[in-house]
């Protein structure tokens, strides 16, 4: 149970060692192997992905009873590493990259390095989860608040932004150092949402400076919050991944997930097919599956993820999801204000205010 | 071999003529539509490059000793249309520091004002590049920076191949519908031409009265020289009909003459009387004879269809050969018939038979009337011909009329009426001038002068 979250920890890291240029992580790619009966005829595929194996498995295993000639190689890597991998010229490309870090995954297609993938699946892939047929979203997971039942006894649930502001003002005292939260600093995640959310409304910052009131914790990744949920640390878990909280809230019933009713920002896996790639065949086979209804069924029944298919329904699928919660549901446009989260003096901008929020009751405070 | 089956109609001729440069002119504006299309489109996209970096510009300040932006995420949006451009930006200091940005993109050096536009070539990717020169609006700080935006074209395009194809269609329209006027036009314009074509067709062959058509003036022209013609051949006919009825008559006279003749010896028993009548007729028989021959002749003359070759030939000879020919007949009738030539052989493109026709004629014609000396002479410098007598010569007011056939100079001589006639008529077939003039203008009788003036040209 614990390989989503070390998944989440890796990109996050990454992507938090990349901004900050201060941690830097071994490569300790995993790497899953599915070898082809007859050598002689065998296609290779090279994946990279941040993706861990255990989401990955399921997937990679019903394509490869699909295609059994072709011989499949799966590296897991962070998604800095990934990245840095990519632009390095002397290393050899990959056949298929797949990341969970939008924004860079973004910049790399918007600088023309991927080919863009014309099958019938991609052409009918909605709009809104793709760019330029070239980077294809096929996953939908979306943020997410969880919380303890029993710690929030006599109070309204918090099933928005609404509600969570007026919970963390109005039981301030009950609160404090019992909310958690994304450091937006340390996680590429965090930084992300917290852009989205400022974009949202400029009511977040009142949030965050109720954040800063109860002295909320700080925590690098979902499944560490999941943790301190789980073990009563925490009480509430603000802008947590929902496809990792689904399931552990589902083995925990003293937690309780809530997708915001306002508004629930959306996160998509994106993957793209290098230009450099040296089997582009089997690449385009392999995202066309990504993109199919099979592979999406194996995406909604096998894994937390989240399937895109517009055909599909089913919990978690992106049909669903937008059936109850309507136009509350802001998926992260793939669009080129992608490009302004990784805008340095952008970033500086955001964290100073998002600091300055913080404090700002803490310091005025009692 | 048909005429028309060489040339090509004249309504396909203006077809042509007006079609082919329609269609190059067509052409023509199909491309500039493409430009304009292209420029339009450029112009509407360099807008958004315009109004972003304008956007990306507001948000430049100084924060800590540097230039510092809050990068608008509308802006990159902006940038991008419904053809999901890669949009690039950038910003740089006045020294041309890279500052923040997806991508170091290249200054604009040329051009006027605070916003530039050109087309680049970057990274295999043609992206149109917008430069804003701005500055710092601050108290104390003016410090000047640069917002480079970039996309690639393809919205431009999109917009590009809508806008012309909204032209190509117009102009297709346009282009059918002047076809279809010029269709219709040039076959208006030439209706006149095909009534013209049914009137002539639908006339009697034998008419030639004058065609009765209203015309434009430019068939107007042509029916006029059609009626000039007509009245000529009119002319023409006119002439060859009284020819016709003078030579039957010229003809009938000495055949009823002779029948005459016959009939009053055949009464007589008497065969002196029958050799004496014999005799009688066969002077008329020779003199009908070359009526005959001189009629045959005139008609060679005047049939336009006969082209007999010519030749050069030694005027000389001619002259010559003439004398010797008339000599025994002029002998015995005491006429003093000499020839005058240069030295030397006068050469003249001409027709053998024709000339030696004339000299014949014109010694036949001195002779008959009275002349006692007869001079055939050859000249140079003008080349010219010249038969003079010392006859009674031509009043001025009877020399045209003598050239007629059947006119006779002089009522009761013994000529055909035609020799004059057949010398014109040789005159004209070789451009020749001929002139009738008195040989001794003082004298009495003052003779006459019958010369043929060769055109120079004709000589070479």
């Amino acid at each position: 149970m614990t390989a989503p979250y070390r998944s989440l920890a890796c990109w996050v890291l990454a992507l938090a060692g990349m901004l900050l240029s201060a941690m830097s992580r071994a490569d300790d790619a995993h790497v899953l192997r599915y070898a082809a009966p007859h050598e002689a005829t065998a296609q290779p595929l090279e994946i990279y992905g941040a993706l861990d194996n255990d989401l990955m498995a399921p997937l990679l295993a019903d394509f490869h009873a699909r295609y059994p000639d072709i011989e499949l190689t799966y590296r897991n890597l962070t998604t800095l590493t990934l990245y840095r991998r990519f632009l390095a010229e002397d290393e050899a490309s990959a056949d298929v990259v797949m990341s969970s870090a939008m924004p860079w995954q973004y910049q790399l297609a918007n600088r023309g390095h991927a080919q863009a993938l014309t099958t019938s699946a991609a052409r009918q892939w909605p709009q809104a989860s793709r760019w330029r047929h070239e980077l294809f979203g096929f996953t939908f997971e979306p943020v997410v608040i969880v919380y303890r039942r029993d710690a929030l006894e006599g109070a309204t649930p918090p099933d928005s932004h609404e509600a969570l502001l007026r919970l963390l003002t109005h039981e301030r005292q009950r609160l404090t150092g019992r909310v958690v939260t994304y450091d937006p600093w340390r996680s590429g995640a965090g930084y992300t949402y917290a852009t989205e959310d400022a974009h949202m409304s400029p009511r977040y910052w009142e949030l965050v400076a109720a954040l800063g009131g109860v002295k909320a914790a700080l925590a690098d990744t979902t499944g560490e919050m999941l943790d301190g949920l789980a073990d009563g640390r925490y009480a509430v878990g603000y802008n947590l991944l929902g496809s990792y909280a689904r399931d552990f809230v589902a083995d925990h019933p003293q937690l309780e997930m809530v997708i915001p009713s306002d508004y629930a920002l959306v996160t998509q896996r994106l993957v793209l097919i290098p230009n450099r790639a040296p089997h582009p065949e089997t690449a385009e086979r392999f995202v066309d599956y990504l993109l199919s209804r099979q592979g999406q069924q194996v995406i909604r029944d096998k894994t937390p993820l989240g399937a895109v298919h517009t055909a599909l329904e089913g919990e978690g699928t992106a049909r669903d999801l937008r059936k109850t919660l309507g136009d509350a549901l802001h998926p992260i446009a793939i669009d080129p204000s992608l490009l302004a989260t990784l805008d340095t003096l952008k970033r500086h901008s955001l964290l100073e205010r998002w600091q300055r929020e913080y404090t700002r009751l803490s310091d005025n405070g009692p | 071999m048909s005429p028309t089956v060489n040339s090509p109609s004249l309504y396909r001729r203006l077809l042509i003529w007006l079609l082919v440069p329609m269609l190059a002119l067509g052409t023509l504006m199909l491309v500039q539509a493409y430009f304009a299309s292209r420029d339009t489109a450029d112009r509407a996209f360099d807008r958004l490059l315009e109004s972003a970096s304008l956007s990306i510009a507001e948000q430049v300040k100084r924060q800590q000793g540097q230039l510092w932006m809050d990068l608008p995420p509308a802006a990159l949006k902006m940038l991008a249309s419904n053809a999901e451009e890669r949009v690039f930006y950038a910003l740089y200091d006045a020294h041309d520091n890279f500052i923040s940005g997806n991508a170091e993109l290249p200054p604009i050096d040329d051009g006027q004002g605070s916003m530039r536009f050109t087309n680049i070539q970057w990274h295999d990717m043609s992206l149109r590049l917008g430069v804003r020169h701005s500055q710092l609006e601050g108290w104390r700080d003016r410090q000047p920076f640069e917002v480079r935006v970039a996309h690639t074209r393809e919205g431009r395009e999109a917009l590009t191949q809508t806008l012309f194809q909204g032209s190509m269609l117009r102009l297709i329209a346009m282009a059918m519908l002047a076809i279809g006027v010029v269709l219709l036009g040039v076959r208006m314009a030439l209706m006149p031409l095909t009534q013209l074509r049914r009137a002539i067709r639908a006339r009697d062959p034998r008419t030639l009265a004058p065609l009765d058509l209203t015309l434009p003036r430019e068939l107007a022209e042509l029916r006029e020289t059609l009626n000039d013609l007509l009245a000529r051949m009119r002319r023409v006919r006119a002439n060859q009909e009284r020819f016709i009825g003078d030579a039957s008559h010229q003809l009938r006279t000495p055949l009823a003459g002779l029948s005459a003749r016959a009939e009053l010896a055949l009464r007589q028993d008497d065969p002196r009387a029958w050799h004496d009548a014999l005799g009688v007729m066969r002077g008329s028989a020779d003199k009908t004879a070359r009526l005959a021959s001189q009629l045959l002749s005139l008609t060679r003359l005047n049939n336009p269809e006969s082209m007999p070759e010519a030749r050069d030939i030694d005027l000389c000879d001619i002259a010559r050969q003439a004398v010797r020919d008339a000599l025994s007949s002029c002998h015995r009738a005491g006429i003093d018939l000499g020839v005058e030539t240069p030295p030397h052989a006068v050469i003249q493109l001409a027709v053998q038979w024709q000339l030696a026709e004339a000299l014949a004629n014109l010694i036949d014609n001195a002779s008959r009337y009275g002349a006692s000396r007869i001079t055939v002479r050859v000249g140079e410098a003008p080349t010219r011909l010249e038969v003079e007598d010392d006859g009674p010569g031509i009043p001025e007011a009877q020399r045209l009329l003598v050239l007629r056939p059947f006119h006779r100079g002089m009522e009761g001589g013994q000529g055909s009426g035609l020799g004059l006639a057949i010398v014109d008529g040789i005159a004209r077939a070789h451009a020749a001038r001929l002139t009738l003039v008195p040989a001794r203008p003082n004298a009495e009788p003052p003779g006459l002068r019958v010369r043929l003036h060769f055109p120079e040209e004709s000589t070479s």
